[in-house]
C-alpha cells in the first residue's frame, strides 16, 4: 500500500507541469522528420507550424524540416523509428497513409507508431457529392443505389481511399465500382467531365473546387464523414452544417443506428482518416517532460493572435488536438480490431481485389 | 484577365525575378555548351526545386527551358556546332556568315529572332489556354489515352533514327517505368523487396543519368571543337535591320514553330529544319542559302524559341510531355504538387499565367544578355572541358544527393548513365526511353480507366477517330519525307555489336516478365507482361533485320523492309573514349563513399584538371574550393547534410563534413 501511494505520488511529480522546465532547446537543432516530398500536406503542415515552434519552444531551437519521401512513407518513417532520439531533438509528421500502413499490416513497416507519443492532431474531415441529376436534392441517394453503375476513384486499395469502399457498402450501393489509380482530383475531373458518378474531397478542395459547382446547381451534396468529439458523438460538418454525416446517412438507409462491430470500424475508420488526418509526434520512449514541455508550447502557439488569423487558412476550419485526448485516437487510428480488418477483407474480397488487410 | 495582369505584377516581384533570372542564366549557359542543353538544365535544377513555393519553382525552370535556344547560337555561329539540338540548322548558314567576318551580324539577327520566336510562342500558349477549358472537358480517359500513345508512338517513330528502334526505347521505358508498386493493386512489382524502388526510379535520376552523364562524357571526347580564338566585330544593328527587313519570314516560321512544338516528339531536334526547309521552299533567291544568307539564321532561330510556347500546350493542358525537357518539367510540376490539366486553367490559373510571363520575360532577358555582353557570354565557349566537366559532375552528385539523400540513387546514376552512353552510341533514342518511363504508370492507368468505363467504345468517339487519324497521317507524312532523301544504313561495321546489344537489351524484358509473373492478382502483371511481349518481339525484329542485313540488292524490292533497314546500324563514334572518361565518373563515386561528398569533390576536380594539364593548379584548386563555398551555402539553405563517408565512421566530422548536426 505504502508503494502505491509512493508510486502514485512519484508519477503525480513526473506529470506536474514544472518539470517542463527542464527542457532547454537553445542552441539546438530540432529535426522534423517529414516521410513525404516537399510542397505535399504533411510537409505543408510542418512548414506552417516551424516558425510558432521556434518561438515557442523553450530555448527557441532552429527547426529543420527533414523530407524523407519514398517506398509509400515507410522510407521515412523507418527511418525515424531508427534514428529519432527521445531528446526533443527529433519530431515526426505523421499523416493518414502512415497509420494506413501500420493499420492495414504492411511488412515493411518497422515503425512503432502504437507507441509515439502525440502532441498534436490536425483533423480532416471528407465530403461526398454526386451529380444533380442523379440524386433528387441533398443527401439523397436513392436513384444511386437504383444505378446499374456507380463509378467512384479510388487511389489503391492498399491506401485509406480502401475506407471508400466499406462506407459506400455500408450504405448499400451495390452497383459502387472502384476506378483504381485515381487521385482525387484526377477523380474530380473525371467526375465534371461525368465520366464517374461519385466523388469526394477534402474540407480545403471543398470549399475551393466543389463549393462553387454546388452554388450553380451541377453538383450536389451527398454526406460528410461527421466530426467525431472525444467523447464518440459525431457531429456535422460545420462546412456543410445542412448535410448529413456517415452514421445519420447509415441510419436512414439502413433504418437502424449505426452501431456494434459497424460503429467500431467507423471510429478507427474516422480517426485514421479525419481526426488524425495530420500530427506531430514524438518518438517512442520520450520522457513525459518533454512531452509535455511540447504540450504546453503548442498550446501557446494556438493562442497566439497571429496563429488564430493564419491557421484556419492554412490548415482548414477544424480545432486541432492537443494533449492527452490525442493519445487513444492515434492507437484507435493505428490498431485495427480483428473484426474492423475482417469488415475491410470482406468489401476487399466483394470488389475482386487481392490485396488484404492483415 | 486582371488575373493575366496580377500575375505580370507578381513576377516583378523581386523574389520571382531573381528565380527567373537565375534560371535563365544556367539555361543560358546549358545552351552554350555544345551537347548539354534544356534536358540536363532542367536535370540540374530538378532536386532544387523541391520545397520552393511552386511560383518561385515554375519561373526558375521556364527560366532554364527559354533560353537555351537563344545562347546556342553562339557555339552555331562561332564554332560551327550546334550548341543544342535546336540549333542544327543555323549552323548552315551562321558559320559561313561568321568565317566573312559577319559573326556580329548573325548573331544579333539570331537573337533578335529568338526574342520575336520565344514572345510569339508566349502570346499563342496565352491564346489557346484561353479556349482550353472546352477542349480539357471533351478528353475523358479514353481520348487521353489515345492521345498519350499516339504520342509515345510519334516520339519514338521521330526521335531515333530508326523508326522501329525508336520505339522499342519506349517501350523499353515504359517497361522501366511499370517498377514499383502497380498503380492499381499497390503490389510491389521487380522491387527486390526493397524500399527503395517502391515508388519506382526516381525521375531526376533517370533524367540526369540519360542526358547530363552522357553529353557531359561526350563534351569530354570532342576534344577538337574547342572554339581557338573569338572575332566578334561590328555590325549588330546591320542584324537587327536584317531582322525588320524580314519580319514576314520571323512571323511564318515562329507559326511553324509553335505547331510543330506542339506535336510530340518533334519539339527539340527538327523544328530549325523544317524551318530552314520552309525558308529554302518559299524564297524565290535562294543561290546564297548555305553560303552565308542572313535568313538562313532568322528562320530557324525564331522557329526553335517559339516552339517552347507550342511545347507546353499539350504540357499545361493534357500533362503529356512532347519532348524530354518537358518530361522533366511535369517532374518538377509533381515536386511543387502542381497537376496539369484542368487545374491550369481553372485553379491554378495564376500559375499558368505566371509561366506565359515567365517564358516571355526569360525570351526578353535571355536575348538582352546575349546582345548586350556577347563578348563576354561568348567566352564561355573557350573555356576547356577538362576543367568545365568535372564541376558539372561535382554538380549533378550534389544534384543526386538533394533527391533522396540516398545512396542507392548514385547507383541508378550511374547505372543509367552507362544506358544513355550506350543508347547514344548505338543510336537508340534516349528521349523516346525517357519519355516512356514517365508516361509508363499513365497509360497503365488510362488503359484500365478506359476498359472501366467505356470498354472498346471509346475508339467509336468522335475525338478518338479525330485523334487518331491526325496521328497516323503526320507520322506517315514525316517518316516519308524524312526518309526520301534514301533508304540507306551507312554505318554496317558495327553490325556485331548492334546485335549483341539487341540480344542484350532482351534481358530487361524477360527478367521482368519472370519475376512479375509469381504476383497473383492479373491486375498488377497485365500491363508490365503486355509491354514485355511487345518489347520481345519489336527486339526480335530488330535483331532479325540487322542479321539479315537487308541493304543486299537481293532485298531492293521490299519497300517496307528497306524502310525498317534504315539507320539501323546508326551509330556515334568514340565509345571507347567516353566509357574511360565514365570510370572516372566511377573513382569519384568511390571517393564519395570513402571520403564523404566535400572532401571528394576537392579532390576529384584537382586530380582530373591537373591530370589533363599539369599547370592548372592555380585553376583547379580556386574553383574546387569556391564550389565548395557555394554548395555549403546551398545545401545549409536546403537544409541538406551530406552522407558521411566511410571516413566520418571513424573520426567524428563537423556537420558540414558530413557529421552529426547537435
Amino acid at each position: 500500500m505504502r508503494n502505491l501511494v509512493l508510486g502514485l505520488l512519484i508519477s503525480c511529480f513526473a506529470w506536474s507541469p514544472t518539470v517542463s522546465a527542464n527542457l532547454d532547446l537553445s542552441g539546438k537543432t530540432v529535426t522534423w522528420v517529414v516521410p513525404f516530398k516537399e510542397g505535399g500536406g504533411t510537409s505543408r503542415f510542418a512548414r506552417f507550424l516551424q516558425p510558432y515552434l521556434t518561438k515557442y519552444l523553450p530555448g527557441n531551437p532552429t527547426i529543420q524540416i527533414q523530407h524523407i519521401p519514398g517506398g509509400g512513407a515507410i522510407k521515412g518513417s523507418n527511418y525515424f523509428q531508427k534514428n529519432a532520439k527521445p531528446d526533443g531533438t527529433y519530431l515526426f509528421g505523421c499523416s493518414t497513409s502512415v497509420i494506413v500502413n501500420v493499420a492495414t499490416g504492411n511488412p515493411l513497416v518497422e515503425y512503432n507508431l502504437g507507441a509515439y507519443k502525440p502532441v498534436l492532431l490536425l483533423p480532416q474531415n471528407t465530403h461526398w457529392f454526386t451529380r444533380t441529376d442523379l440524386a433528387s436534392g441533398t443527401s439523397d441517394i436513392s436513384k444511386l443505389k437504383e444505378r446499374d453503375l456507380v463509378l467512384y476513384a479510388l487511389k489503391t486499395p492498399a491506401s485509406a481511399d480502401l475506407f471508400h469502399i466499406w462506407v459506400f457498402d455500408k450504405l448499400g450501393i451495390k452497383k459502387a465500382r472502384p476506378i483504381p489509380g485515381l487521385s482525387s482530383s484526377a477523380g474530380y475531373q473525371a467526375f465534371l467531365r461525368g465520366e464517374i458518378h461519385l466523388s469526394s474531397h477534402g474540407a480545403a478542395n471543398y470549399v475551393k473546387k466543389v463549393k462553387p459547382e454546388i452554388e450553380s446547381g451541377k453538383v450536389v451534396d451527398i454526406m460528410t464523414l461527421g466530426i467525431v468529439g472525444t467523447d464518440g458523438s459525431i457531429s456535422r460538418n460545420p462546412l456543410a452544417p445542412d448535410v448529413l454525416t456517415f452514421p445519420e446517412m447509415y441510419e436512414k438507409v439502413n433504418g437502424k443506428k449505426l452501431d456494434g462491430a459497424d460503429l467500431e470500424a467507423f471510429y478507427s475508420i474516422a480517426a485514421a482518416w479525419a481526426q488524425a488526418s495530420k500530427s506531430m509526434l514524438l518518438p517512442e520512449g520520450t520522457p513525459d517532460a518533454i512531452v509535455e514541455a511540447y504540450r504546453k508550447a503548442v498550446t501557446e502557439m494556438v493562442n497566439d493572435p497571429d496563429f488564430k488569423d493564419k491557421a484556419t487558412k492554412a490548415l482548414g476550419p477544424y480545432p486541432l488536438i492537443i494533449g492527452e485526448e490525442a493519445g487513444p485516437i492515434l492507437k484507435k487510428a493505428a490498431i485495427f480490431s480483428d473484426s474492423t480488418k475482417e469488415q475491410l477483407n470482406a468489401v476487399l474480397k466483394k470488389n475482386r481485389f487481392v490485396y488484404r488487410v492483415q | 484577365m486582371e488575373q493575366f495582369l496580377s500575375s505580370l505584377s507578381q513576377l516583378f516581384e523581386i523574389s520571382h525575378l531573381l528565380f527567373l533570372f537565375g534560371g535563365t542564366l544556367l539555361g543560358l549557359t546549358v545552351g552554350i555548351l555544345p551537347g548539354l542543353g534544356g534536358t540536363s538544365g532542367l536535370a540540374l535544377v530538378l532536386p532544387f526545386v523541391f520545397g520552393l513555393e511552386p511560383s518561385h519553382a515554375l519561373a526558375m525552370m521556364i527560366g532554364v527551358l527559354a533560353p537555351t535556344t537563344t545562347s546556342d547560337t553562339f557555339p552555331a555561329v562561332l564554332m560551327g556546332v550546334p550548341g543544342t539540338s535546336g540549333s542544327q540548322a543555323t549552323v548552315m548558314d551562321g558559320f559561313p556568315l561568321s568565317k566573312q567576318g559577319m559573326a556580329a551580324r548573325a548573331l544579333s539577327a539570331a537573337f533578335l529572332s529568338s526574342l520575336l520566336g520565344g514572345v510569339f510562342g508566349a502570346v499563342i500558349l496565352s491564346v489557346s489556354i484561353y479556349y482550353a477549358i472546352p477542349i480539357i472537358m471533351t478528353f475523358g480517359f479514353g481520348e487521353q489515352f489515345l492521345l498519350i500513345v499516339l504520342a509515345l508512338l510519334m516520339v519514338g517513330a521521330l526521335t531515333g533514327d530508326n523508326f522501329v528502334k525508336g520505339i522499342t526505347a519506349c517501350f523499353l521505358g515504359l517497361i522501366i517505368g511499370s517498377v514499383g508498386s502497380a498503380p492499381i493493386t499497390g503490389d510491389p512489382r521487380f522491387t527486390f523487396d526493397t524500399l527503395y524502388l517502391i515508388e519506382g526510379m526516381p525521375l531526376v535520376i533517370v533524367g540526369l543519368g540519360l542526358f547530363a552523364i552522357p553529353e557531359i562524357v561526350g563534351l569530354l571526347d570532342n576534344k577538337g571543337a574547342i572554339a581557338k580564338s573569338l572575332r566578334i566585330e561590328r555590325g549588330w544593328l546591320t542584324g537587327i535591320a536584317d531582322v525588320f527587313k524580314n519580319w514576314w519570314l520571323v512571323l511564318r516560321c515562329s507559326t511553324l514553330g509553335c505547331l510543330v512544338g506542339a506535336l510530340p516528339g518533334l519539339g527539340g531536334t527538327v523544328v530549325d529544319w523544317i524551318a530552314y526547309s520552309h525558308l529554302r521552299q518559299t524564297s524565290k533567291d535562294t543561290s546564297r542559302l548555305g553560303k552565308g544568307d542572313i535568313r538562313g539564321v532568322i528562320a530557324p532561330e525564331s522557329a526553335n524559341n517559339a516552339k517552347e510556347g507550342g511545347a507546353l500546350i499539350p504540357t499545361l493542358l493534357f500533362g503529356i510531355p512532347g519532348s524530354g525537357n518537358k518530361v522533366l518539367l511535369l517532374g518538377g510540376f509533381i515536386l511543387v504538387g502542381i497537376e496539369p490539366g484542368l487545374d491550369m486553367v481553372t485553379t491554378h490559373l495564376d500559375l499558368t499565367y505566371l509561366m506565359i510571363w515567365s517564358l516571355a520575360v526569360a525570351n526578353i532577358l535571355g536575348a538582352g544578355l546575349c546582345i548586350g555582353f556577347a563578348p563576354h557570354i561568348s567566352k564561355l565557349t573557350l573555356v576547356r572541358y577538362y576543367i568545365l566537366a568535372p564541376v558539372m559532375i561535382t554538380l549533378i552528385f550534389f544534384a543526386t544527393y538533394n533527391v533522396n539523400r540516398d545512396w542507392y540513387d548514385f547507383i541508378g546514376l550511374l547505372g543509367f548513365g552507362l544506358v544513355g552512353i550506350t543508347f547514344k552510341h548505338y543510336g537508340w533514342s534516349r528521349p523516346a526511353l525517357l519519355i516512356g518511363f514517365f508516361l509508363s504508370s499513365k497509360v497503365e492507368l488510362l488503359s484500365y480507366q478506359t476498359q472501366a468505363v467505356y470498354g472498346l467504345s471509346f475508339l467509336y468517339r468522335p475525338v478518338a477517330i479525330i485523334l487518331m487519324v491526325m496521328c497516323f497521317a503526320t507520322i506517315i507524312l514525316l517518316l516519308r519525307q524524312r526518309f526520301d532523301a534514301g533508304y540507306d544504313s551507312r554505318l554496317i561495321k558495327n553490325k556485331s555489336k548492334q546485335m549483341y546489344l539487341s540480344l542484350l537489351l532482351m534481358c530487361l524484358p524477360l527478367a521482368v516478365m519472370w519475376d512479375v509473373s509469381g504476383i497473383p492478382d492479373f491486375r498488377a502483371t497485365l500491363f508490365p507482361i503486355g509491354v514485355c511481349l511487345i518489347s520481345i518481339s519489336l527486339l526480335i525484329l530488330i535483331f532479325a533485320v540487322q542479321l539479315a542485313d537487308l541493304r543486299k540488292p537481293a532485298f531492293a524490292g521490299g519497300g517496307f523492309l528497306r524502310f525498317v533497314n534504315t539507320n539501323i546500324y546508326e551509330n556515334v563514334a568514340g565509345f571507347n573514349n567516353q566509357l574511360y572518361y565514365y570510370l572516372s565518373i566511377l573513382g569519384y563515386l568511390a571517393m564519395n563513399f570513402i571520403f564523404g561528398f566535400p572532401i571528394a569533390s576537392v579532390l576529384f576536380i584537382n586530380l582530373f584538371i591537373l591530370f589533363h594539364d599539369k599547370r592548372d593548379l592555380k585553376i583547379s584548386l580556386s574553383i574546387s574550393l569556391s564550389l565548395l563555398l557555394i554548395l555549403w551555402t546551398l545545401s545549409s539553405l536546403l537544409t541538406l547534410q551530406f552522407p558521411n563517408g566511410l571516413l566520418g565512421t571513424f573520426i567524428d566530422m563537423p556537420w558540414w563534413l558530413g557529421g552529426e548536426l547537435n
